[in-house]
């Protein structure tokens, strides 16, 4: 056990075998000799605005985290015919719609790569954040009968429903490898970044959902106005087009969205580009201050959800 | 002998919508806005807070030393739930404080968690990691647990298609082999058929018997007296008396009016 100030504390049940008989007729407490840490396990108390992250509590809780993930998995593809097919179903419905419409007639230039797989790319991680962000934001309220009446660290379920999509991110990435071979891209030193791309796309999409799914426990709206900002945020974000289609005077503006950074050096990394570095930068720096903030004003939020939801 | 559970003037204040029913709704940002717009003159038409707050909890304070089994008895609406979610960390106290020296483990439902899409299997590892079990710990007790509920055939269906006496006696196996120092429980004890809830009691009986600290919260005065050697009495959000079980239960008896209640116990 780890008490409160971090230290491990033991607690030895010692049991005295008390006779049933003489219970019965003395009525006695059945004797259970504690040794009762000095320090309490825990202390409820309320709290002040800044509540501790308690990471150690989360850490404590990972195989929670995997078995929440699990379920979302596991439920999402019972009972249905295609089953995991369908994760790859719907980037590449989207990236043959988008190579008609947006490659061949509206002839948006594509710097030279094949038209579907400059789509694909992008496609891939946007549909990974977007799920990702809505089913975060979504997870709290979602999962309102766990919150009521079990206590865990409730940063687990936001985690769990962006952790989810993980796996259906990497069935998806299955026909990414299957277009670059068709395409003849080969395999540099640079893909060694991919990883770290990949896990920087995680925690943005985490610390989005974060901050939305405990903002819609108080606030309902989050619900509809989410979809509408993920639509903005995918035009903002260099998907059908490449950033340098943005006149020069505009481009400070999709520069402000850490998604830019994120998709051009996927590209870049993918077709043996150069990195755009500075704007990968940004995007890092960007990533961990929201993953930050929105912890610790879910933390704040946390002691009334119980209560709204 | 030092107590393991110390709860000191626990107070629980709840805000109250005029016109909604007794409990917080949430609100939507127009609304927030509007009153954050308003606040400035909204101090000056109603003093402060006003008439539109409930105290479930005032001032509550009690020790239960370890090995104890406390029962938590009142009427409906005295504040018994309110403490048990204030204990399980699911709402936080307005004032006050509790020590916990030992780990806790709650079951406020029978079933939390419990999807109908998965197997009882599936089930069973998700609800008893909800509950707080280790993945090994749910692996040495697994057969022990289907076996309690007695649906050995049926683990590997889906629990939707389970009638609703397999699956309270299945939600009620993940919980029973929980193996906390304190035991939390809020009225779920009796459920199922009268065989499946004599079981359920003598397995409650084995729990309280082994040693561990039990907070029970129930209606039923017949397993009050049975099982718990003091008792506490909520009214109205405070605790009118604490002491030995049949004390208590009198107590009880004079303020609902209601004689043959304690003389119809076991």
């Amino acid at each position: 056990m780890i008490s409160t100030t971090g230290e491990k504390v033991e607690a030895v049940p010692v049991m005295q075998k008390v006779n049933d008989e003489a219970s019965e007729a003395v009525n006695i407490l059945p004797s259970l000799m504690y040794d009762l840490p000095e320090k309490p396990i825990v202390t409820i108390e309320p709290h002040k605005s800044w509540v501790p992250l308690n990471l150690r509590d989360l850490w404590a809780c990972r195989e929670l985290l995997y078995f929440l993930m699990l379920r979302d998995i596991k439920v999402r593809y019972k009972q249905t015919v295609l089953g995991a097919a369908w994760a790859v179903i719907q980037p590449l419905v989207t990236m043959i719609i988008f190579t008609y419409f947006f490659g061949k007639l509206a002839r948006m230039p594509t710097e030279g790569v094949p038209t579907p797989i400059f789509f694909y790319t992008a496609v891939l991680l946007w549909t990974f954040f977007s799920n990702g962000v809505t089913n975060g934001a979504n997870s709290l309220v979602g999962n309102s009968n766990l919150i009521t009446k079990v206590y865990f660290p409730r940063l687990i379920i936001p985690s769990a429903a962006v952790g989810a999509g993980l796996l259906d991110f990497a069935i998806a990435s299955v026909l990414l490898v299957g277009l670059l071979v068709y395409y003849g891209f080969s395999v540099t030193w640079a893909y060694l970044l991919l990883l770290p791309l990949i896990l920087l796309t995680t925690l943005l999409a985490l610390g989005v959902g974060i901050w939305f799914s405990a903002l819609n426990v108080k606030y309902r709206d989050v619900r509809y106005a989410l979809p509408f900002l993920i639509q903005v945020w995918f035009f903002v974000s260099p998907i059908i087009y490449p950033s340098s289609l943005v006149p020069e005077e505009w481009r400070w503006f999709p520069a402000l969205n850490p998604l830019t950074g994120i998709i051009e050096s996927f590209r870049a990394t993918l077709f043996g580009r150069e990195v755009p570095w500075l704007a990968l930068a940004y995007s890092a720096a960007f990533t961990l201050v929201m993953l930050v903030y929105s912890s610790y004003a879910f933390r704040r939020m946390e002691r009334s959800f119980a209560e709204l939801i | 002998m030092k107590p393991i559970i110390k709860v000191a003037n626990i107070s629980k204040q709840f805000r109250i919508t005029p016109g909604e029913s007794p409990s917080v709704r949430y609100e939507t940002l127009r609304e927030s806005l509007v009153k954050l717009a308003r606040s400035p003159f909204a101090r000056i038409r109603h003093n402060g807070r006003g008439d539109d707050t409930i105290w479930a909890l005032k001032d509550v304070n009690f020790e239960v030393m370890p090995g104890e089994v406390m029962g938590i008895i009142g009427p409906n609406g005295a504040g018994k739930s309110t403490l048990l979610k204030v204990l399980s960390r699911i709402i936080e106290p307005t004032t006050g404080r509790v020590d916990l020296y030992g780990r806790v483990a709650s079951l406020l439902e029978v079933g939390t968690g419990f999807h109908p899409d998965l197997s009882g299997r599936e089930n069973v590892y998700l609800n008893g990691a909800i509950l707080g079990m280790k993945h090994r710990e749910i692996d040495a007790r697994f057969d022990e647990i289907v076996a309690f509920a007695e649906v050995e055939r049926f683990i590997d269906t889906a629990v939707k298609h389970y009638s609703s006496g397999m699956y309270l006696r299945l939600a009620f196996a993940v919980a029973a082999h929980l193996d906390p120092e304190i035991l939390i429980v809020d009225e779920v004890l009796a459920v199922g058929d009268a065989s499946f809830q004599k079981k359920c009691l003598r397995k409650m009986d084995d729990v309280t018997r082994s040693g561990r600290t039990v907070l029970l919260v129930t209606h039923s005065l017949a397993m009050v007296r049975q099982l718990c050697r003091r008792a506490i009495l909520f009214n109205e959000g405070r605790i009118a008396k604490t002491g030995p079980t049949d004390d208590v239960l009198a107590c009880y008896d004079q303020m609902c009016n209601l004689p043959h209640l304690t003389a119809q116990v076991k």
